[in-house]
C-alpha cells in the first residue's frame, strides 16, 4: 500500500485522530504523515477539526474499494490467512477476559466489577497476560507480510504492563490506548486487510 | 530417612512460613490444620527454587523427596501415580508468597497417559470423561509447560491428534507420570524469571531471589460414581446478603461441567437428600471458614464416593446490596468491627445502589420496542439516533440521545460517549458495544435483532433488564436515608471520619463555603484543585463523586456539603493516612 492510502487507512481505523496518533498507528514518520494529512484535507479526502482528522464518507468508500488491490496478495497467502484465523480464535478469549474484567459472576448473576477484589483482578490480569503471550507469535507471523503490524505487540504490552502496575483503566478504558482499545484497532486493521466485516 | 530438605507435606501439622511455601500451599495447610477436608497435597519450597535458579538444575535430593511426597499422596488416596489401576492424577501450581504476573499457570490432571486413560475409563465407566481428561491434560501441558500456543487446538481433537501436533512443534509429552511432574516443576521454577514477572518485581521493589514454591495436590473426581458430585456454596446469599447458605450441586460431574453450562445444577437442598453426611459436613465447614475469615465465603467442593473435599475457599464476590447487608449484619453478629464493615463496602457499590431506576409501575402501560441482553445496568431516556456523528452533534446541543447501531466498532466511540444509552441489534455480553458501554457506564442492551425502534422516536433503556421502552418513562433516584443499612453505615462513617460530610439541609451557616458546582461549569474535574487555596469548606453535587471528594480533602477541605454523603465518606476513609 502506498503511503497516501496507508495514512487514509490509519484514519479509517482511528477516527478523529491527530497526525501523531496516525503516525504511531501505521508506523510511519510523523512529518510524512502530517504532510499527507494536509494534502488529504486540501483534496477533501479528510476533514480537520482542531488538529484531529476524519475521513470524508466518499474517501472512505474509495479507500475500501482499493483494499482488494492492496491486499489481494496477502489475502491469498495461506501463512498470513492462518495467522489471521489464529487471531480470530484468540479474539474470543480476549472478549471473555475483558468481560471478566468488567463484570463478576455473583452466584449466577452478572454484576459490575468495581475492582474492590484484588484477587479477582489479579486472576483476570493473569489471563490477559496469557492472551499477550499468544498474540505476540501471531503478530510475528502477520508481520512477515505486513511489517508495520509488529507495532501492535509493543502497544499491547505497554497497556498490559501499566495495568499490571496497578492502573486498572489500562485494561478497557476507551479514552486511552488501553489493551482493549489497541486490540480493537488491531482487529479493525485486520478486518480491513482481509476484506471481512466484524461478526459479534 | 533424613529430614526432608525441599519438600513439605501439608498434613495439618506444623504450619510453615508463607515465604517458604507460597500463599496457595499455606492456605491448604491452614485448612487442614483447622480440620477441614482438603485433597492431600505437598509443596516444594521456595528454597528448592532458589537452588535451581543458582545452579541451573534440580537440587540434589529433590527428586527423591518428590517420590516420597507422591508416595504419601498415594497412601492418602489409595491410588497409584502412573498406575494402570486407579490412577492418581495431580495438579501442579506455582505459588510465591506475593502473587505476580507472568508466573506459570496450573497444570491439571498430570499423570495422565494412554494407560491411565484406559484405567480411568474402566473405573468410572465413563470412556468419554477419561478421554476428555486426557485431552485437557495434553492441552494444558503443551501450552503451559511446553509453551506451544493453544489457540490452534481443535476442540474435537483426540489425544492422538494433540500428541501429533505437539511432536510437529518439536516437543513431546512424556508417557511417564514422574517425568511429566519433573518437567512441570522445572517449568514453574523457570517461570520465576519470565520477562513480565521480572519486570513486575523490579517495578514493585520485590527481590529477585525469593523464588516460587510448587504445590502438588491430588485431583479428586466428582464423577467417579453415583455417590460423587461437585458444587459451590456461599456462606450467605451473595446477591442479597441474607444469612442463608446458598449454592448449587451437580451430581456425578466435574467442576468443568458446572462452568460449561452443559448441565443444570440442582439447588443445595438436593445434596442433603443424596449425601446427608457430606452435606452436613459442608455446612459446618462453610460456617467455620466464615468465622475464621470474618467474611462471606465462596467454597468450591467435590464429593468423591461419598467423601467431601473442599477444593477452594475464598472471600465471595458479592452484589452491592449483599456487601451492604453483610457488613451491617456481621457487626451485629460481633464477627467484625465497625471499621472493617466500612472497608467492606466500596464507594462505587453505594453509588450503584443509588443509580436512578424506573419508578414502580412505570412500565405497566409502556410499549416494548426492543428486547435483548442487558449488557450494562442503568436507566436512561432519549431520542433514538442511528449515527454516531448525529449523536455527538445533538448531545453537544444539550439533547439526550440513545445511540442505536447494528454493531459498534472503534468508529462509534465518540457517539457512545455522547449518548445516554446504547442499543445494538447484534452481539452478546462480550461484544464491543457491551465492553465499551460498561467502560463508559452507559446503560446498554445488545442483540435486540430487528426491532420497532424508529428514527425520530424516543425511548427508555433499562440496561439491567435488557428492555427498550417507547417514550420517556419516569425514573426515581433512591435516597440513601431510605435504606436502613445505608443509614447505619452513614452514622458509623461519620463517627470514624475527621472530615465532615454534610447534606445541604444539615449545612446552614457555614462560613467561607465555596460553591464547587459553579466553578466546575468552567473547569473540568481535574481543575478542582484550582482556587481552593485556604478554603476549609466546599459544597456541590460534584463532591458526591468519590474522586472529587478525595481531591477536595487533599486540597485541605475539612467540611464537604453534598448528597449523597456515603460515597464521599467511604472514599475519604480509604485515603492513605
Amino acid at each position: 500500500m502506498n503511503d497516501r492510502d496507508l495514512v487514509l487507512h490509519g484514519l479509517a481505523i482511528k477516527r478523529h485522530a491527530t497526525a501523531a496518533d496516525v503516525a504511531e498507528l501505521i508506523d510511519l514518520a510523523g512529518p510524512r504523515v502530517s504532510a499527507l494529512l494536509a494534502t488529504a484535507a486540501a483534496t477533501h479526502r479528510a476533514v480537520e477539526v482542531s488538529a484531529a482528522f476524519a475521513l470524508t464518507p466518499l474517501a472512505r468508500v474509495a479507500l475500501e474499494g482499493r483494499y482488494s488491490l492492496h491486499f489481494n496478495a496477502v489475502r491469498g497467502d495461506s501463512e498470513f490467512v492462518a495467522a489471521y484465523e489464529s487471531f480470530e480464535k484468540l479474539n474470543r478469549s480476549l472478549k471473555d477476559v475483558i468481560t471478566a474484567w468488567q463484570t463478576l459472576d455473583v452466584g449466577g448473576a452478572r454484576v459490575a466489577n468495581d475492582h474492590s477484589d484484588p484477587a479477582h483482578d489479579a486472576q483476570v490480569l493473569a489471563r490477559l497476560g496469557r492472551v499477550q503471550d499468544q498474540i505476540e507469535p501471531i503478530l510475528t507471523r502477520l508481520s512477515r507480510r505486513i511489517p508495520r503490524l509488529r507495532v501492535y505487540a509493543d502497544k499491547l504490552l505497554t497497556a498490559l504492563e501499566a495495568a499490571e502496575d496497578g492502573d486498572a483503566a489500562w485494561v478497557s478504558d476507551v479514552r486511552r490506548a488501553s489493551y482493549h482499545t489497541v486490540w480493537f484497532e488491531l482487529h479493525e486493521d485486520l478486518l480491513r486487510i482481509m476484506g471481512k466485516t466484524r461478526e459479534e | 530417612m533424613p529430614d526432608p530438605r525441599w519438600v513439605v507435606h501439608l498434613d495439618g501439622g506444623v504450619l510453615p512460613d508463607k515465604e517458604a511455601i507460597g500463599g496457595k500451599a499455606w492456605s491448604i495447610a491452614r485448612m487442614r490444620a483447622i480440620g477441614l477436608p482438603v485433597p492431600p497435597a505437598f509443596v516444594i519450597s521456595t528454597a528448592a527454587c532458589r537452588a535451581f535458579l543458582e545452579g541451573g538444575g534440580l537440587p540434589v535430593g529433590l527428586s527423591t523427596e518428590i517420590d516420597q511426597g507422591i508416595a504419601w499422596l498415594e497412601a492418602e488416596t489409595g491410588r497409584e501415580f502412573g498406575g494402570s489401576k486407579r490412577p492418581l492424577l495431580v495438579s501442579v501450581r506455582s505459588g510465591a508468597a506475593i502473587s505476580m504476573p507472568g508466573m506459570m499457570d496450573t497444570v491439571l490432571n498430570l499423570g495422565m497417559s494412554d494407560s491411565a486413560e484406559a484405567a480411568l475409563a474402566l473405573e468410572t465407566g465413563l470412556a468419554e470423561f477419561a478421554r476428555d481428561t486426557h485431552r485437557r491434560f495434553l492441552d494444558l501441558y503443551s501450552s503451559i509447560v511446553l509453551k506451544i500456543p493453544s489457540e490452534d487446538a481443535h476442540p474435537a481433537a483426540v489425544p492422538t491428534d494433540l500428541r501429533r501436533r505437539i511432536e510437529a512443534a518439536g516437543h513431546a509429552v512424556p508417557e511417564s507420570a514422574k517425568a511429566q511432574l519433573i518437567e512441570a516443576v522445572r517449568a514453574v521454577f523457570g517461570s520465576w524469571n519470565a520477562r513480565r514477572a521480572r519486570r513486575y518485581r523490579e517495578h514493585h521493589g520485590i527481590a529477585h531471589d525469593l523464588g516460587t514454591a510448587v504445590t502438588i495436590q491430588a485431583m479428586v473426581f466428582g464423577n467417579l460414581d453415583e455417590r460423587s458430585g461437585t458444587g459451590v456454596i456461599f456462606s450467605r446469599n451473595p446477591l442479597s446478603g441474607e444469612r442463608v447458605p446458598y449454592g448449587e450441586y451437580l451430581p456425578r460431574a466435574q467442576g468443568e461441567d458446572v462452568v460449561s453450562g452443559r448441565f443444570t445444577p440442582l439447588p443445595l437442598d438436593a445434596m442433603s437428600v443424596r449425601e446427608p453426611a457430606a452435606h452436613a459436613q459442608l455446612l459446618a465447614a462453610t460456617d467455620l471458614l466464615e468465622r475464621e475469615h470474618g467474611d462471606i465465603q465462596d467454597v468450591e467442593f467435590t464429593v468423591q464416593a461419598g467423601k467431601l473435599y473442599l477444593l477452594q475457599a475464598r472471600s465471595a464476590k458479592r452484589a452491592a446490596q449483599a456487601a451492604v447487608r453483610a457488613a451491617v449484619d456481621m457487626v451485629a453478629e460481633r464477627m467484625i468491627d465497625v471499621k472493617s464493615a466500612l472497608l467492606r463496602v466500596s464507594p462505587e457499590q453505594v453509588r450503584s445502589l443509588l443509580l436512578p431506576r424506573l419508578r414502580e409501575g412505570a412500565t405497566m402501560n409502556a410499549a416494548v420496542v426492543a428486547r435483548g441482553e442487558g449488557a450494562c445496568p442503568g436507566v436512561a431516556s432519549g431520542l433514538f439516533v442511528f449515527e454516531p456523528d448525529e449523536a455527538e452533534r445533538r448531545a453537544a446541543n444539550g439533547e439526550d440521545v440513545i445511540l442505536v447501531r447494528k454493531t459498534t466498532s472503534p468508529d462509534d466511540i465518540h457517539g457512545m460517549i455522547a449518548a445516554r444509552a446504547v442499543v445494538t441489534e447484534q452481539g452478546g455480553s462480550t461484544s464491543h458495544a457491551a465492553v465499551v458501554s460498561r467502560a463508559l457506564g452507559r446503560p446498554c442492551v445488545v442483540g435486540v435483532g430487528p426491532s420497532d425502534i424508529r428514527a425520530g422516536g424516543s425511548g427508555t433503556v433499562d440496561g439491567a433488564a435488557g428492555v427498550v421502552y417507547d417514550g420517556t418513562l419516569p425514573v426515581v433516584a433512591p435516597r440513601e436515608d431510605d435504606d436502613e443499612d445505608l443509614a447505619t453505615l452513614i452514622a458509623w462513617a461519620r463517627d470514624h471520619s475527621s472530615i465532615r460530610v454534610l447534606k445541604p439541609r444539615e449545612a446552614t451557616g457555614i462560613a467561607g463555603c465555596i460553591d464547587l458546582d459553579a466553578r466546575l461549569k468552567s473547569l473540568p474535574l481535574e481543575g478542582l484543585a484550582m482556587g481552593l487555596n485556604g478554603a476549609k469548606a466546599a459544597r456541590g453535587a460534584a463532591l458526591s463523586n468519590p474522586a472529587a471528594a478525595v481531591s477536595a480533602v487533599e486540597q485541605g477541605i475539612e467540611t464537604l456539603v453534598t448528597e449523597p454523603v456515603l460515597p464521599a465518606l467511604l472514599a475519604i476513609m480509604r485515603m492513605s493516612p
